[in-house]
């Protein structure tokens, strides 16, 4: 059976083959970072794209991504063969423009590819934006990841 | 429009049996609190009458939220440590939890989601409420959190066979999903809670937190900064992904909400960056 680890907001998991890592998005972006040879692999879920230094790492795309890295290099992994699958980042259906809160899930995004582009690990499958909350279940068996999003299922394979 | 299932929804509001129910006490002390004549005594005996129900009050009165530090282990003390405000917000967290606390499927919110949304958003109205000056009001923000999506433990099972209409008349005409329920299925999931609130006799303010937590600029004036309240928590909260279900965020972040309590796009989004501290308080009521 697969273990099955809940990421909660602002938290990181990373485990190995075949626990299964999940958690649920709004606006927060989930990143999911996997070793295609060693089967390891680790889950972010940030909540705003940079940190301000208030010592909370894992909530920020711009501090928790390197301490993900970190980590599963850590447990294993290694570093080339490391690939990125991102998730989440949805914005409020209607908002005035002047409201800098509806950009966060796009800010969200746009620094969590910024960084792991700065980190020189390719973002292979990306589900994000919209209006839509979503469920995503990474699988560290093959690393796969699967969306649930508006009753409707998707799943990315590449790694 | 699908006029059986309005005709289907409309039988189960006139008929009440046919509406979630929950512990007479909790209408009983929501009246009780807002009378300047009932005596704490009185609001203590009502309560205990209720042993089931006393003893989930206690243990929440000893939880990490609400606790002072010292053991209370009666009502009486209860509401002497804790304030009678405090212990009425906790007799409606015991007495709505079996309502809220269940798989809403049309929803697509699993066992216990909808019960955690519940409880984040009135941890954060509270919060609210306390930063914008409304203290006052902070207690009612509360309750009025918890249940403010009461209604869809009805409407569910509705939305479970109209879902694609209703994300479709989402996407054509631009409305959000609140908006779109009512076009496809006759009500939507705020007039439900705002009927299963009747049948509770909750109070007027209630009611309207419930009604209209979608569209604060459709509340009366006199509710208007506490319906924005609850709205601004249940934006946050949805956006950081608690609760949020099938409907995602196809809901309006409201400028009149926004504008009544004054909120700075910096005291937003700290208030966003806040949810993991949210979270944790919550957890200490679930
Ligand atoms: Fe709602
Ligand atoms: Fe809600």
């Amino acid at each position: 059976m697969n273990t099955l680890i809940n990421v909660g907001v602002s938290q990181m998991g990373a485990s190995s083959s075949p626990t299964v890592l999940r958690t649920i998005l709004g606006s927060c972006v989930g990143i999911c970072i996997y070793d295609r040879m060693k089967k390891v692999g680790g889950m972010a879920h940030i909540l705003l794209p940079n940190n301000p230094g208030d010592g909370n790492p894992e909530k920020y795309a711009d501090s928790a991504i390197p301490l993900l890295i970190a980590r599963l290099v850590r447990d294993g992994a290694n570093k080339e063969f490391l690939s990125a699958k991102l998730a989440g980042g949805a914005s409020m259906f209607k908002f005035n423009a002047s409201v800098t809160l509806g950009q966060i899930g796009e800010r969200n995004v746009e620094e969590s590819k910024k960084i792991l582009e700065k980190s020189n690990i390719p973002v292979l499958e990306h589900d994000t934006g919209g209006n839509t909350g979503r469920v995503i279940d990474f699988f560290l068996e093959d690393g796969r990841m699967k969306v649930k999003a508006g009753g409707q299922e998707k799943l990315y394979y590449k790694v | 429009m699908h006029a059986h299932i309005q005709q289907r929804i409309q039988e189960i509001i006139n008929n009440l049996d046919r509406l979630p129910s929950i512990p007479d006490v909790a209408s009983k002390v929501l009246t009780m609190v807002n009378d300047p004549d009932v005596a704490f005594k009185a609001i203590a005996d009502e309560i205990s009458k209720d042993q089931a129900i006393t003893t989930n009050i206690l243990k929440l009165c000893n939880s990490a939220y609400f606790s002072k530090g010292k053991e209370i282990s009666s009502i009486d003390r209860a509401i002497v440590t804790l304030g009678i405000k405090e212990v009425k917000d906790i007799v409606v967290v015991a007495a709505t939890r079996e309502v809220l606390n269940k798989i809403i499927v049309g929803y697509d919110l699993a066992r216990g989601e909808l019960w955690k949304h519940g409880i984040a958003v009135a941890v954060l109205s509270k919060r609210i409420a306390v930063l914008k000056n409304k203290k006052s009001i902070a207690d009612i923000a509360f309750t009025g959190g918890i249940i403010h999506d009461v209604g869809k433990t009805v409407l569910a099972l509705f939305v479970q066979n109209t879902f694609k209409e209703i994300l479709e008349l989402v996407q054509t005409r631009q409305i959000q999903f609140a908006a779109a329920e009512k076009e496809i299925m006759g009500f939507d999931h705020q007039e439900i809670g705002e009927n299963i609130l009747n049948k509770w006799k909750f109070p007027e303010v209630l009611r309207s937190i419930v009604r209209h937590h979608h569209q604060p600029d459709k509340a009366p004036a006199e509710f208007l900064p506490i319906v924005s309240i609850v709205h601004i928590a249940n934006t946050l909260c949805l956006m950081a992904g608690v609760g949020i279900g099938a409907d995602g965020l196809y809901h309006e972040l409201s400028d009149t909400a926004i504008k009544t309590l004054g909120l700075t796009n910096r005291e937003l989004e700290q208030l966003y960056g806040d949810m993991p501290q949210v979270l944790n308080q919550a957890s200490g009521i679930l």
